[in-house]
């Protein structure tokens, strides 16, 4: 049995490589042998990346040799995997979607690019909704991904591969993206801490992307310091992504603080939204009630205009997602329908067959949703939408550090229990309001719903830029709750039995 | 509910963003368009008398440009690595006007 | 079908241009860093961005911002401050992401104008002048309101709608169609090293209504456009391009008639051409009672004729949206007011500073500045004349205007620093005309040994004998000898027949060999005849 590196924290990993109890060449292998093994059960990866892992390795360990770990960066060594939406030249970069099932990455997206420099292993590419268009993984066109904790349920998504792996303990830290929920909805459903940052503090460059005004990369870790680590190394201006801002914040430093004098903000329309599940509202009612008893100022907030996140979302996008998507045309990349007499045709069959019903569905509702004349009904009044809700949570911001809610309304659900699309848009509800604003948010866990036996998470969400905060509350949480653990089955190595 | 759009708009639709559909899959594309349009409504019953849009959700970044100085382009080989058709270093197209046959 | 003259009597034409200039003088592309060059294989100016792959992401180029300002600044625009980049979304092969970065409502510039000198024989194409006086403007809401009369001409106020900053599409070469021609084609080859190329598009208000001052706008444009330096303005190689949109209505109507717009006018002589025979194309389906439709028409100059491409059935719905990965634009005055500071002299200020340092005609100034390289050798000229830059201006413009630009033209020369013809010596040759040693038809004859011998005008006179004879004495005999030689014809003469004055000149000349001073010869020739 090949040794699980991966469960290991960043911090071990380095204590190990340190004192030369193992090299990273042995955490490459190891890993990849683990993924061989144990994903079979999971099916988090859609394509290992041997060569880029053993050149990565290669790295770390010269810098070891040369007795100076620090020179191989701070994550020198960590056992990493990214969202199959983010291109690593030589690498397939598939989107889960036969569109691309044969798309080989020229180039390397900013974040992956920024991982493997501060020492990060990249083990592989991690499965996906099709074009990060849902919430369970179950729209991938090259299989779903199996929950850990339970392998008749779904993982969560866009980023269900994502909290996957590193809740199997296949990776210690993995990439995933955000545009209403997929970074944290999937950080609940499989209990890994997932951290959507603030709009612009990583770069976009390089993910492919859905609604560029929502889109966000972000960590999952099992650990908030593992989290800030990763935040650490991902944060800053990209000269190729003007929406990329200045960020120099170090998101360790206050981790170790507590949430003393900490004022946290409560949202009662959160807690008492209709389709809550009691297990999840008893899971963030108990989490507030340990942060107050460590300390912090709980207070109400409102967001009024919270609830029309939902709809300004589903306009904004689509018709985002439709402009993103008319790239693919069988010309330059993707998948061609061979045979076809004309252009016309070409594109029709090859987009037809390329994308999945959702893809299409958010393509064609896109295309409606600009059309003159609707556009006016629509997509401004959503912008006007985007304006209200961001003021509510400014407004909020002056009260509060910080705001707790639930990150789903319920936990991980079984396939194929929710089938019909706008039941499924539903899974959003929490988290799509940070999006449209733009601020950060996470999931953290906080243990297993009552009924379901699942991972919970508890959603803590910053002021724009300040994404400090909610770390730091959720490193308080932390301390209550512990690590996150590898899902049972698979924890000690084991396959998943 | 109000029925936003028939299977004609839908095909006008398809044919702009250029997907293929089946006449089956028009009607399930209706249904599910109709349904989604119909849970967009409180965008539409909002007073939005006055307020800004935002159109970019980072805070004051304006005016973000780069110097006008050259930086690597790809090979040729490289920029045709993912072509589905290529010819003479260019990506081949089948006709744009179609050959008249319908 | 009727003739333009004739089909504007009747009908006033609405013109309205659409004019693309990519930004050929800059270094990189729009949104990315690749190259900007023309005639590169294939492909090979390329990167994520101007392929349109998946995740690449646009950063505008500052310095194309740098000179669509400056255009609108020469083109008395007002630069807005506060704009944003959108998307036009739709689906065509050359055009990388499928959607085009472009600008919305709100372009970089805003009602701008150029004022037009029409004059000459292009001014007869424009007929509802009436009895305007030279500096008078026609009257508000008459049709010749945006009007100003003036000698030999007028002058027409063209108002601009907007230039936005947008990318230019990829090439396409279509296979297995006649002429390279999309329809009828098998297939076709894209090459995507223009996608992403700066293109700056100028819209102007529908303020034209004959095809000369259409031809006139674009022209004054191209100037304008080359002597701020942000493109190399060729027409043939695509990086100034026109498109005419262009209507018509009965004269003394003020409701607009159905357009159509007219694409492939890529020179001048096209631009004018297309105009005319579209206009009277349309006259003659109106005056048949037939329909305009709106739709898009190709000027095809062989068969000298337009051709419709295809029919307008909506309007073009291209779900424009802002664009949500560039950041929008709030321009400082530092970054106006710095780019203001490069704006050299326009082609306008020059005429006029002309006139007023070297005292010449307006029509002279004019024509000197239409190309930056005669303006540029009459001013090398005018140094070089020094002392007698203001007695020399005249001939000098003379010469430059007319036998200069001709050999340029004739000869592909765009640049007359690169002739034998250098700046002193061209002052050598019109100072020796001034002075009156050679003729103006020996000048001419200098001129053009100059350039071909790369020898001075001087060393030419003395080698070739070609000094002008001005001794009256010499030129008297000479003159005496030809009047005894026809004494019929003097009879005549003094009978009436004053026509025959030319005719004794002309036996003089012939007699001096070309080299008698024709002044000199005209006054003896009067005096001895009187």
């Amino acid at each position: 049995m090949a040794q699980a590196f991966a469960e290991l924290s960043v911090a071990q990993i380095q204590a190990g490589l340190t004192a030369k109890e193992f090299s990273a060449k042995e955490v490459a292998e190891s890993s990849l042998a683990r993924i061989a093994s144990a994903d079979k059960a999971v099916h988090a990866f859609l394509e290992t990346t041997e060569e880029a892992a053993l050149a990565a390795a290669a790295r770390v360990d010269a810098a070891i040799a040369a007795g100076d770990i620090a020179q191989a960066g701070p994550l020198a060594g960590v056992p990493v995997a990214f969202k199959d939406n983010m291109n690593l030249e030589g690498t397939h970069t598939t989107c889960s979607s036969l569109m691309l099932e044969n798309y080989v990455s020229p180039y390397t997206a900013t974040c992956v690019s920024k991982i493997i420099e501060a020492g990060g292993i990249p083990l592989g590419k991690l499965n996906m909704d099709e074009f990060a268009f849902g919430s369970s993984t179950e729209t991938s066109a090259f299989g779903r991904t199996f929950n850990p904790w339970d392998l008749e349920r779904v993982p969560g998504g866009s980023s269900g591969g994502s909290s996957a792996a590193v809740a199997a303990g296949l990776a210690t830290l993995t990439l995933g993206s955000d545009t209403g929920g997929s970074i944290r909805q999937p950080g609940s459903f499989c209990g890994t801490v997932a951290v959507k940052p603030t709009y612009g503090v990583v770069s976009r460059y390089g993910v492919v992307a859905f609604g560029s005004s929502l889109d966000q990369v972000g960590p999952f870790a099992r650990n908030v310091q593992d989290a800030a680590l990763a935040m650490n190394a991902l944060a800053g201006h990209d000269p190729l992504d003007c929406t990329s801002q200045p960020v120099t914040t170090d998101f360790t430093a206050n981790l170790a603080e507590g949430v003393s004098g900490m004022r946290i903000g409560v949202v009662p329309a959160f807690m008492e939204a209709e389709g809550l599940a009691p297990e999840v509202r008893a899971k963030v009612e108990e989490a507030v009630e340990h942060l107050r008893q460590m300390g912090a100022e709980i207070v109400e907030v409102e967001l009024p205009n919270a609830q029309a996140a939902m709809s300004a979302y589903y306009v904004l996008g689509p018709c985002e997602a439709f402009s993103n998507l008319a790239r693919f045309d069988s010309v330059r990349y993707g998948y061609c329908e061979p045979g076809c007499k004309d252009l016309g045709h070409q594109y029709e069959a090859s987009r037809s067959a390329g994308f999945g019903p959702e893809a299409r569905r958010r393509i064609m509702l896109g295309s409606y949703l600009l059309s003159a004349g609707v556009y006016e009904k629509y997509y401004y009044p959503a912008q006007q939408v985007r304006t209200l809700i961001t003021q509510d949570y400014v407004k909020a911001y002056e009260k509060v550090d910080c705001i707790i809610a639930p990150v789903a309304p319920r936990t991980a659900f079984k396939f194929g229990e929710i089938a019909d699309p706008t039941s499924m848009y539903l899974s959003d509800m929490f988290t799509i309001s940070i999006n449209i604003a733009g601020n950060g948010g996470m999931s953290m866990p906080v243990g297993l719903g009552a009924d379901s036996g699942m991972p919970v998470g508890v959603q803590l969400i910053s002021p724009a830029f300040k994404d400090e905060n909610m770390l730091r509350a959720a490193a308080a949480l932390e301390m209550v709750y512990g690590a996150a653990p590898v899902a049972p089955a698979f924890a000690d190595g084991k396959d998943g039995e | 509910m109000t029925q936003h759009l028939t299977e004609k708009d839908v095909r006008g639709i398809a044919t702009y963003a250029r997907i293929g559909l089946t006449d089956e899959e028009v009607t399930e594309m209706t249904v599910d368009l109709n349904n989604i349009i119909e849970s967009l409504k409180p965008i539409t019953e909002y007073n939005l008398e006055g307020v800004e849009p935002t159109f970019h959700p980072i805070g004051n970044l304006s005016n973000v440009m780069r110097e006008d100085v050259e930086g690597e382009s790809f090979t040729q080989e490289v920029a045709l690595e993912n072509a589905p058709k290529q010819q003479d270093g260019s990506f081949l197209i089948p006709a744009i006007l179609g050959g008249g046959d319908e | 079908m009727k003739k333009l003259e004739q089909v504007l009597e009747d009908w006033e034409a609405v013109i309205g241009l659409e004019i693309h200039a990519e930004l050929t003088t800059l270094e990189t592309k729009m949104f990315c860093s690749c190259k900007l060059e023309f005639g590169a294989e294939p492909n090979t100016h390329t990167c994520p961005v101007c392929l349109g792959l998946p995740g690449a992401l646009p950063v505008p180029n500052k310095a194309a911002i740098e000179s669509i300002v400056l255009a609108g600044l020469a083109t008395n625009c007002d630069i807005e401050k506060r704009s944003m980049f959108y998307r036009k979304n739709y689906m065509y092969p050359d055009m990388a992401k499928n959607f085009q970065t472009t600008q919305g409502p709100v372009a970089f510039c805003m009602r701008g104008h150029l004022d037009l000198d029409v004059d000459g024989a292009a001014a007869k194409e424009r007929i509802d002048l009436g009895d305007l006086k030279p500096g008078e403007q026609g009257a508000e809401g008459t049709t010749a309101a945006n009007v100003t009369r003036t000698e030999d001409g007028y002058v027409a106020h063209v108002g601009i709608e907007r230039i936005h900053m947008e990318e230019d599409a990829g090439k396409m070469i279509h296979i297995g169609g006649g002429e390279g021609r999309i329809a009828g084609a098998t297939h076709s080859l894209v090459d995507y090293n223009r996608a992403g190329t700066p293109l700056i598009e100028l819209v102007t208000k529908p303020d034209l209504r004959t095809p000369e001052e259409a031809r006139l706008f674009m022209q004054k444009l191209r100037q304008i456009y080359l002597a701020i330096g942000i493109s190399d303005c060729s027409m043939e190689e695509g990086s100034l391009r026109c498109d005419g949109n262009v209507s018509l209505r009965r004269r003394g109507s003020t409701e607009l008639g159905t357009k159509t717009e007219l694409k492939n006018m890529n020179s001048f002589k096209n631009l004018h051409d297309g105009l005319a025979y579209e206009i009277c194309r349309q006259a003659e389906v109106l005056e048949e009672g037939g329909i305009i439709y709106q739709e898009t028409r190709h000027w095809d100059p062989s068969a000298k004729r337009t051709i419709v491409m295809r029919v307008k059935e909506t309007a073009d719905d291209y779900r424009l949206f802002p664009e949500p990965d560039l950041a929008p634009y709030d321009l400082s005055d530092e970054f106006i007011e710095g780019v203001r500071a490069k704006l050299p002299e326009l082609p306008d200020e020059k005429a006029k500073r002309f006139e007023s340092e070297f005292g010449l005609s307006a029509y002279d100034a004019r024509h000197l500045v239409e190309h930056r390289s005669t303006s540029n050798f009459f001013e090398a000229c005018m140094a070089e004349a020094a002392n007698d830059s203001n007695k020399l201006a005249k001939p000098l413009a003379n010469l430059i205007i007319n036998d200069v630009a001709a050999y340029a033209n004739a000869n592909g020369v765009s640049d007359m620093a690169q002739t034998a013809l250098s700046p002193a010596r061209a002052v050598e040759l019109v100072k020796l005309l001034a002075e009156d040693t050679i003729s103006s038809k020996q000048a001419k004859e200098v001129f053009a040994i100059v350039l071909e011998d790369d020898k001075d005008p001087s060393v030419i006179i003395e080698e070739r004998g070609m000094k002008q004879v001005s001794d009256t004495g010499a030129i008297e005999a000479v003159v005496d000898g030809v009047l005894a030689a026809f004494p019929d014809k003097v009879e005549q003469y003094k009978a009436g027949k004053t026509g025959l004055l030319g005719f004794f000149v002309g036996q003089c000349m012939k007699q001096m060999k070309g080299q008698g001073n024709p002044k000199v010869i005209n006054q003896l020739l009067a005096q001895k005849l009187s």
